[in-house]
């Protein structure tokens, strides 16, 4: 198979970005898109050019580091996958294909392919952790959890931080990270002590990365690589109103959580 | 210059465990992770962790198939440590937000595995690792106070001290170049395995051997290296793996021929024998003629209820899909075996404590030996979080004895002069890549499942001849913003320093233990050989061989049958 790739160059974040556009010949359709991008890359630098920089790992869809927004969408066609489970048979013959960074206010580019996300670490630190120190750690069995609990909290869990869900969103939102991490901990015992202060810091400090807000069109649904459900954010906002009716706090004030 | 009590390289299981037990002990923690911590490769871990918590189980029990599960190279003091202590982890993960699998009833369940006489696999479907690095991550988060991350910092250097003892790091930061020296009392080393010095294998790409070979460097010793675990099931297409856990629901393996060859080479445990068993039952049906012509054997998972696969093996499903084009739950899944995991590494006490005075080494890049010739499936999470621990809560401990140290500039000065160098090589020559690419390649068709002397020779004779060539070997980016040529060309250096003790303790065990099988002494020979290899630099000549004994507590060796 034979592409023409538009492909987003950018020396570093504060250098100027442009689209370079490079023809791939010969390619197999069982190939998958980054064993595609690692023969141009050898290509490139034969003919003394610079490779493109992109993140990437374990290669099976577990690790959430590759982030390639492709033909506008994050990780590319197909739904449930990551980038490096995309394969070259997804595309027509002779297509163009676009390939950018994972696009986000939020997630400023630090060289080509390659975006910083740890805004949605901050989010994390700013409280998504269960809270409590004290006390000896209880017999598991002594407080069971129904299996609709559980699978309901690992159904969230299974977030890998890839970041698609604000690529997608028309608006930059973080709604599906922070409520998938909402959801894990709301919905187990463990995480009952501190859940309303929990979900104000979080989503303070969502706003103040500069994440828009969720105006639902339901985009970061379709491109989690993990499909989690959309109704991690209602979870998300219940619990918002709940905390902020009836355990309000001041914003960044004395109930940071220890 | 950041300095702190203890210096945690690496950010999986291991490294996170150890940061935040040497934290909640009170010592200042920095924690220098060349990746995002969440991208560690424990995440791809699947199937479980091994532990001793239902009544009817005991922790003597889980000790015994652990030290028949090394065939008896294990020492069995820390293995002792490793099961007894066992229970607690798991309630520690639970407590902390980790969701295993609860049974219809609310309780936690468990799950059969390879080599154990019980089910006492918690697990959370099949992302465990995954699931349990999250949840430590959140909790690293909430120490942010005493607890510094440096993410995506490439280690390059260990220091030491006029007196041999390890003093911190000089690491590189990926985001722009720069190199900094991190002084600390103590540094764990929590680095991983090296499977990327092997093609193919389950090992994610940033598995490359660095702190086995970082340690190697400044004195400390390995042990096991021979021990390299091919995992039965891995994908024929591209090394991926297939959990045990499917083998654990009930699976079966097949021939070509649709026998469940199993019953000839494990009449009791079956498919649910040791992992070296398992591979090597599966390398001899193809080797024989009996395994299909892409050199494979099958895996059927339709054994499992439909349902119950889509529930508890749902990552296994994707990948059958994505990279094979198979649906698991309809037919079965052409598998062979693969490399997948290290049991040797940096020789370590119960504590972590290397040879080195202030390095500690915990998890796949350690060696205590809990795993000896062959480890278990699911104690590979548990010796990380164990193990971690241990070191974290010994290094804090240290730490409150002694002053802290500094290092002199002109380390620092060195450091910048060795990249330098490497960006300067001149071009010309075959590329960092190829070079990888056949380091791979030797090492998997010379020291993989089956081993004999003249293989052994001819790989190190490869991987002398490629030590060499990539001394010199040029690099294509002479930038400083994520320049990942320069990180590639620093791995290749580690991976074959790694694969070099790996060939050597090999040709040096005249036997065959575990997953060390040499068709040229294919027996297991206790008068000889129950005795650990250990291997310590010697310069640029070829590694030097010690022994040091298998410490025995109540398993005496017997004939391993499953």
């Amino acid at each position: 198979m034979n592409f023409t790739l538009r492909v987003w160059r950018q020396a570093e974040h504060d250098a100027a970005g442009r689209f370079e556009t490079y023809e791939v010949a010969g390619v197999e359709p069982d190939e998958s898109f980054l064993e595609m991008m690692d023969a141009l890359n050898d290509r490139l630098v034969v003919e003394g050019g610079t490779a493109i920089a992109f993140d990437n790992d374990c290669r099976e869809g577990i690790c959430g580091a590759c982030s390639m927004t492709i033909d506008g969408r994050p990780h590319g066609p197909g739904g449930g996958t990551t980038t490096c489970q995309v394969y070259m048979r997804q595309f027509d013959d002779r297509a163009t294909i676009t390939v950018e960074p994972f696009g986000a206010a939020a997630f400023p580019v630090i060289r080509d392919l390659i975006v910083d996300r740890s805004a949605l670490d901050r989010i994390q630190q700013a409280g998504g952790y269960t809270g409590v120190n004290a006390g000896p750690k209880p017999e598991p069995n002594a407080n069971p959890i129904s299996p609709e609990d559980a699978e309901e909290a690992i159904d969230a869990a299974i977030c890998i931080g890839c970041g698609a869900c604000v690529a997608a969103c028309p608006n930059g939102a973080a709604m599906l990270f922070t409520g998938a991490k909402i959801t894990h901990l709301g919905r187990l015992p463990q995480g009952q002590p501190g859940r309303f202060a929990r979900v104000q810091d979080m989503v303070d400090q969502m706003d103040s990365e500069g994440f828009g807000g969720c105006t639902n069109f339901g985009e970061c649904e379709a491109a989690c690589p993990k499909e989690i459900s959309i109704r991690v954010i209602g979870r998300l906002n219940r619990d918002y109103l709940i905390g902020v009716l009836n355990h309000p706090r001041n914003p960044r004030g004395g109930m940071k959580p220890q | 210059m950041p300095s702190h009590d203890v210096l945690v390289i690496g950010a999986g299981l291991a490294g996170q465990r150890a940061a935040l037990a040497a934290a909640s002990a009170g010592a200042s923690v920095a924690v220098i992770s060349k990746v995002h911590p969440i991208r560690s490769h424990s995440v791809a871990a699947a199937g479980g962790i091994n532990a001793a918590l239902n009544p009817e189980d005991s922790w003597e029990s889980h000790a015994f198939d652990t030290v028949k599960g090394s065939d008896y190279l294990g020492d069995q003091d820390a293995i002792e440590i490793m099961c007894r202590e066992a229970p607690d982890e798991i309630l520690y993960l639970e407590h902390i937000g980790v969701t295993f699998h609860r049974s219809d009833t609310g309780h936690l369940g468990t799950r059969a595995f390879g080599g154990a006489s019980q089910a006492r696999t918690y697990y959370v479907a099949d992302i465990t690792g995954q699931a349990i690095l999250h949840v430590l991550y959140e909790q690293l988060m909430k120490h942010h106070g005493q607890l510094d991350r440096y993410e995506e910092w490439f280690t390059t250097d260990l220091l030491r001290d006029d007196h041999g003892h390890c003093v911190g790091a000089i690491c590189r930061n990926l985001r722009d170049g720069r190199l900094q020296v991190f002084d600390a009392k103590s540094v764990i080393l929590a680095s991983g395995g090296a499977g990327q010095a092997f093609k193919p294998t389950t090992n994610g790409l940033i598995v490359t051997g660095d702190g086995m070979a970082q340690a190697f460097r400044i004195g400390a010793k390995l042990m096991d290296m021979e021990m390299v675990q091919y995992h039965p099931t891995t994908l024929a297409e591209n090394g991926f793996l297939i959990t045990e856990g499917a083998r654990g629901e009930g699976a079966w393996l097949l021939n070509a021929d649709g026998e469940r060859f199993m019953e000839r080479y494990a009449p009791n445990k079956l498919d649910l024998a040791s992992r070296d068993v398992v591979s090597r039952a599966e390398q001899t049906e193809i080797n024989e003629g009996r395994g299909f012509p892409d050199g494979t054997v099958a895996l059927d998972i339709t054994k499992v209820p439909r349902k119950r696969t889509l529930e508890a093996l749902r990552e296994i499903v994707n990948i059958g899909r994505d990279f094979a084009g198979v649906d698991i739950t309809r037919e079965p899944i052409h598998i062979r075996p693969g490399m997948h995991y290290m049991m040797g590494g940096v020789k370590t006490d119960s504590y972590g404590e290397t040879n080195v005075p202030g390095l500690y080494a915990a998890g796949e890049v350690a060696c205590v030996s809990v795993h000896g010739g062959n480890r278990l499936g699911a104690n590979s999470l548990l010796d990380t979080l164990i193990f971690g621990r241990r070191s974290g809560e010994h290094a804090a401990a240290r730490a409150k004895e002694m002053a802290m140290p500094s290092t002199a500039a002109a380390k620092l000065t060195d450091a910048e002069a060795q990249i330098a160098a490497i960006i300067a090589r001149p071009a010309g020559g075959r590329r960092i890549a190829a070079i990888k690419e056949e380091l791979g390649t030797t090492m998997n068709r010379y020291c993989a499942v089956f081993r004999d002397a003249e293989g052994l020779a001819k790989a190190h004779e490869i991987v002398r001849g490629l030590k060499e060539e990539a001394a010199t070997a040029a690099i294509d980016d002479r930038g400083s913003v994520f320049n990942q040529d320069v990180i590639a060309a620093i791995e290749l250096g580690y991976m074959l320093d790694v694969s070099e003790t790996i060939v050597v303790a090999a040709q040096e065990r005249k036997e065959s233990r575990g997953a060390q099988f040499r068709t040229d002494f294919p027996e297991r020979n206790d008068d000889q050989w129950l005795k650990h290899i250990d291997i310590a630099m010697n310069g640029g000549d070829v590694p030097k061989v010690d022994y040091s004994p298998v410490t025995i507590t109540r398993w005496q060796p017997q004939e391993r049958t499953y």
